[in-house]
């Protein structure tokens, strides 16, 4: 890429919404909803966790609507977004040792017989979730950051030129 | 750009109504034609054929030497601005001018550089990143010229484009066009009803009626020359007065009135003498003098000049408007005398202009 394609691109900023970042948050709310189904549709949400499956559905409600909030937002290249998709996606990775560790390690008695509150396959599957889920909201903060950075700049060096 | 031949075109609809009968044209390159006429006269069918969104029932149409008859409109490289703007309302501006060319997965660098050009041509830079709705009627109108400049197309097609603008923002929209069509000299074809329209931006007129073309020629040609009463009434503001007179040698004889012939005039009028025949006089070309006498109804002063109408010979059937230069106080009943200064003659059966040498 030349030099003249990506002063073009850093241009194009102007006038072109960051679809990439606001694409990747809404992914990432995606891979939330496919965890939290794989959650509920289990046992562990009837039968070992209950309080926190509440908390649970209360925090996916209150995730979906700020990870909405904030795709619109990084849209918009607005830097301060960034922040706030980073800090969720990390925490999409601390919810894996909050109920799908725990549950892995629980075991529970299933027609006499002592069996895991959470099998191995739906631990790796919903702990897949989780990462891909973080993956995407810190990678939307990430592209953001770098945009609004880029953009910044750009629009600086106009101002300059014009002035 | 690009060169349009339209050859013995036809449009006949399903229910066997022809709306277009033997269309022919040749645009040049660079030209800027424009198609004008009363309502339902073709015009807007004419350029939908020429668009490719109407099929043409018979005839050619070519567009530099190459048949594009049968093409499809995606395919015949032309861009048409229409009267309603189609723009994409939940879309930016830049997004609007940009969308064509995104369709067709130009690269985005290169969008980017013609959008950016276009708007720059239009005075658009500052409103890319508003949506359709935050703008004015001609500001919108020219971000649809702006989405059709983009794609460099061989022909610009203008459906009536500023219908919807108020007389002010008319004005302003014309001369953006001319300037446009002087910039980009590229050829387009242009309808509208307003002759105002088609006196000033057109290199050459096409004027419609009933489907048919009743002439074809520059604006003065139109103007100065019409070919038949129709285009006579039609180009030109008030219309022409028309009166049905009798040739008398060296005079014209009216209902009420009778005026002179100057030698050149009866050299066109030869073989005339004796017979009916209609005379047309703009009103422009009227003056105060002792020919015609006339009974003034309304005197409208507009500054530079006045619009007197009234009628002739006591006669009320048989009105005259005149455009008198200067202001003039004329009451409603006085009575005046005008003197013809320029006459238009036309054949009363076939209503065709009378050129020097027929009869």
């Amino acid at each position: 890429m030349t030099a003249e394609d990506r002063a073009i691109q850093r241009d194009r900023m102007r006038f072109i919404k960051n679809s990439l970042s606001a694409n990747l948050a809404l992914l990432g709310i995606l891979f939330n909803v496919f965890y939290f189904i794989s959650i509920c549709k289990s046992d562990v949400g009837t039968w070992y966790y209950t309080i926190l499956i509440g908390a649970s559905i209360v925090y996916n409600l209150v995730f979906m609507l700020a990870v909405f909030l904030s795709s619109e937002g990084v849209k918009n290249y607005k830097q301060g977004y960034s922040y706030l998709l980073a800090a969720l996606g990390v925490f999409q990775i601390v919810r894996i040792f909050i109920i799908p560790a725990r549950a892995h390690a629980a075991e529970t008695l299933i027609n006499g017989e002592t069996a895991l509150v959470m099998q191995d396959g739906q631990f790796y599957r919903v702990t897949t979730y989780l990462i891909i889920s973080a993956v995407c909201l810190i990678a939307s903060a990430a592209v953001n950051l770098i945009r609004c950075r880029e953009l910044a700049e750009h629009l600086k060096a106009l101002d300059s030129q014009g002035a | 750009m690009a060169t349009l031949n339209l050859q013995h075109i036809d449009k006949i609809y399903d229910n066997n109504v022809q709306a277009v009968f033997d269309f022919n044209l040749d645009v040049k390159d660079g030209e800027l034609i424009v198609l004008v006429g009363p309502s339902g006269c073709g015009k807007s069918t004419t350029l939908r054929m020429v668009a490719g969104l109407e099929d043409i029932s018979a005839g050619k149409l070519l567009l530099d030497g190459r048949d594009i008859t049968a093409t499809p409109p995606k395919d015949r490289d032309m861009a048409m601005v229409f009267q309603s703007y189609a723009l994409y309302g939940h879309m930016t501006i830049y997004e609007n001018m940009a969308f064509s060319l995104t369709l067709r997965k130009e690269n985005p660098n290169v969008i980017h550089k013609k959008v950016l050009a276009a708007a720059e041509i239009l005075g658009l830079t500052s409103q890319l990143n508003k949506k359709p709705a935050q703008l004015s009627g001609g500001q919108r109108q020219r971000v649809a010229m702006g989405r059709s400049i983009v794609r460099n197309p061989k022909v610009f097609l203008f459906d009536e484009p500023l219908s919807n603008l108020d007389a002010k923002l008319r004005g302003a929209t014309r001369r953006e066009i001319l300037l446009l069509h002087k910039r980009l000299k590229a050829t387009m074809l242009y309808v509208t009803h307003d002759q105002t329209e088609a006196l000033t931006l057109a290199d050459r007129i096409v004027c419609m009626s009933m489907g048919h073309v009743q002439q074809v020629g520059t604006p003065l040609e139109l103007y100065d020359s019409p070919a038949n009463v129709f285009v006579a009434s039609f180009i030109g503001l008030p219309p022409m007065n028309f009166y049905d007179v009798r040739v008398s040698g060296d005079k014209l004889v009216g209902e009420g009135f009778t005026v002179s012939l100057t030698p050149e005039e009866q050299h066109t009028l030869r073989g005339y003498n004796n017979k009916e025949i209609t005379l047309g006089v703009r009103p422009e070309n009227i003056v105060e003098g002792a020919d015609v006498p006339v009974t003034v109804t309304t005197n409208e002063n507009l500054g530079m000049n006045t619009l007197v109408h009234g009628y002739v010979g006591g006669n009320k059937a048989v009105k005259i408007s005149a455009k008198l230069k200067g202001w003039r106080d004329y009451k409603v009943g006085d009575t005046a005398s005008f003197t013809f200064n320029r006459k238009h003659f036309f054949d009363k059966e076939t209503t065709n202009a009378i050129k020097g040498g027929e009869g």
